[in-house]
């Protein structure tokens, strides 16, 4: 007999307790900036089938993000410099949270500010906006000069950072961490510490390419952000330092393309993961990616993630 | 927009590097228009991912519909790892198609003489749009400019109504020059242009239009780094010179009104 997706216990929880309360029906997120605010891509698919949804970051005022060229493939993987091109947060607030109230799964909301105040003021905007079910805190993007990756690799100023935003919203807030660190447990213990609900481990590595034609870098901004299956390794290590150490939920994002990808993350301790990359590859990749998770339950005899959630640990 | 595996009916080096492949499409291609494109994927598509990673945008060279089948073409030059692999396959062989994609040229049936420029390999498209312009009644001439021979498009697979000039840089085949030359000459008697090439040559052309034939319009299909196809990851981002809204090549586009660029 085949079970099927409501026979396995896919369910978990990112945020407890209270108003914060985050559970997702099953542990398939797409990750931001992959999915752009997700309207497009709900006309083609099933967006009710995602565990959830993380929108494009999002800051203060629209910005209209970097040079071209702003992607450059990669063995196994590509480079990024979009630079946050993104609609800003009251088009995110006016037009897009009406629509993913719709939705019968999560919208989170990334953010990225340039200094402390544009985050706070962000998350004080977003909070209680119905169709808005949390925040992801960008202090880790490698693509823009002001904000961003100072933070994430500032155990202080994060954690001081979260403590903020935490006393200010009811929201779940999870901190998206950079890969740019001697040790990644440094950072999550002080945000952890300072009221976050959850981790997304990781953004992309910092990289570049060269033009040999040109004798110049091929990305217009210079340097870019490193994803794709090339980048699953070394995610997988950070999940797994982090997990053996807190008992934070972790949203694992780096390089899944596949069922097994999932099982691995969620073997090293995460409770979710992000596809991302994998997306632009074929665009229903999470919807696939979760049936080949349901599909290695079954053959695996697998009825709830529980059973395997930290197993290499 | 949709992603299926098509059937390679024939795959073959037409001219120089650039070759030409036919594929069984599905139903979905029935109502594409030329301009539109196709994200292929250009490695093994049942490994968990291919190698290269990204599809590569074409643009769809000819569509051959009747009841019984749809058959899409491309033309691709090949200039790397992608579309080396893919000059490599045979027939039989199925690759994973995104598509029909984008929004391509809109020709105001209304207007007769419409004139055609293609840069390189931005031809590809063209040669789709001659035929379908021709089947509608419309007088077409279609400029097309290269390096050298080894770049143009052979004139016999034209229709014969298509009005066919070549220029190439170092004179081999042709005009010696570049596609404003004829562009320029070509001008006075058209009622709308459509071009695919380079950036520059856009730009190029598109002053041109303002000084000899600022009441015509001309409608640019644009070529862009792409990593999606369809929106999401904002790769394929056009700066216009008139300092209006940022545009996506692939879901703006790809066709955009020189005007709309360059003012």
């Amino acid at each position: 007999m085949t079970s099927n997706i409501s026979e396995i216990d896919l369910q978990t929880q990112l945020a407890s307790g209270g108003k914060t309360e985050l559970i997702l029906k099953n542990p398939i997120m797409v990750g931001s900036g992959t999915f752009s605010n997700g309207v497009e891509l709900s006309k083609r698919f099933d967006i009710d089938k995602l565990g959830a949804v993380v929108s494009k970051g999002t800051t203060l005022r629209p910005r209209l993000g970097n040079p071209i060229p702003r992607t450059v493939e990669t063995a196994a993987g590509m480079l990024n410099s979009i630079g946050f091109q993104n609609v800003g947060l009251s088009a995110v607030v006016n037009d897009y949270a009406p629509r993913w109230e719709k939705w019968n799964t999560p919208v989170i909301v990334n953010i990225m500010g340039e200094n402390f105040s544009e985050y706070i003021e962000l998350v004080e905007a977003l909070d209680g906006i119905p169709g808005i079910a949390g925040v992801e805190v960008n202090i880790s993007c490698p693509n823009v000069e002001a904000g961003g990756l100072e933070f994430g690799q500032d155990p202080q100023l994060a954690g001081k950072l979260i403590k903020a935003i935490r006393s200010s919203v009811q929201l779940p807030i999870l901190v998206k961490l950079t890969p740019s660190v001697a040790d990644p447990r440094i950072v999550a213990e002080s945000v952890a510490k300072a009221g976050a609900d959850a981790l997304t481990i990781f953004n992309t590595i910092p990289g570049m390419a060269i033009d040999i034609d040109k004798r110049r870098p091929t990305l217009g901004a210079v340097f870019g952000g490193l994803s794709g299956p090339a980048i699953k390794p070394v995610a997988l290590r950070h999940v797994f330092l982090v997990s053996r150490e807190m008992d934070i939920p972790i949203v694992a994002s780096g390089g899944v393309v596949s069922g097994t990808d999932v099982i691995e993350f969620i073997m090293a301790g995460a409770s979710a993961v992000q596809v991302g990359t994998a997306t632009f590859v074929k665009p229903d990749a999470a919807w696939q990616i979760l049936a080949e998770l349901v599909a290695w339950c079954d053959s695996n005899e697998v009825s709830s993630l529980s059973e395997i959630h930290g197993a290499a640990k | 927009m949709n992603r299926s595996g098509l059937t390679i009916l024939d795959n073959i080096c037409l001219y120089g590097t650039t070759h030409l492949m036919w594929l069984r499409a599905g139903d979905a291609y029935r109502s594409a228009l030329p301009g539109q494109f196709m994200m292929v994927t250009c490695g093994d598509s049942e490994a968990s991912y291919p190698d290269p990673l990204l599809g590569r945008p074409m643009s769809i060279y000819g569509l051959d519909v009747n009841e019984d089948h749809v058959r899409v073409g491309i033309l691709y030059d090949v200039v790397g790892v992608g579309t080396r692999w893919l000059s490599r396959r045979s027939p039989g062989d199925v690759l994973e198609v995104l598509g029909p994609l984008g929004n391509g040229f809109e020709p105001d049936l209304g207007l007769r003489n419409m004139l055609l420029v293609g840069g390189g390999i931005g031809v590809a498209p063209l040669i789709w749009l001659s035929e379908w312009l021709v089947d509608r009644g419309a007088v077409v001439a279609l400029i097309a400019g290269a390096r050298s021979i080894e770049g143009i498009f052979p004139k016999e697979l034209l229709r014969p109504e298509v009005e066919f000039i070549s220029v190439t840089e170092d004179g081999s085949l042709g005009q010696k020059g570049l596609v404003t030359d004829p562009y320029r000459q070509l001008l006075s008697w058209s009622d709308q242009s459509f071009a695919c090439g380079p950036d520059p040559m856009f730009e190029a052309l598109h002053a041109i239009l303002l000084e000899v034939r600022p009441t015509t319009e001309l409608q640019a299909l644009l070529e862009a780094r792409m990593a999606c196809g369809f929106g999401v990851c904002y790769s394929c981002a056009v700066f216009p010179k008139t300092g209006g809204a940022v545009k996506l090549v692939c879901t703006d586009g790809p066709m955009i009104n020189s005007r709309t660029l360059y003012g």
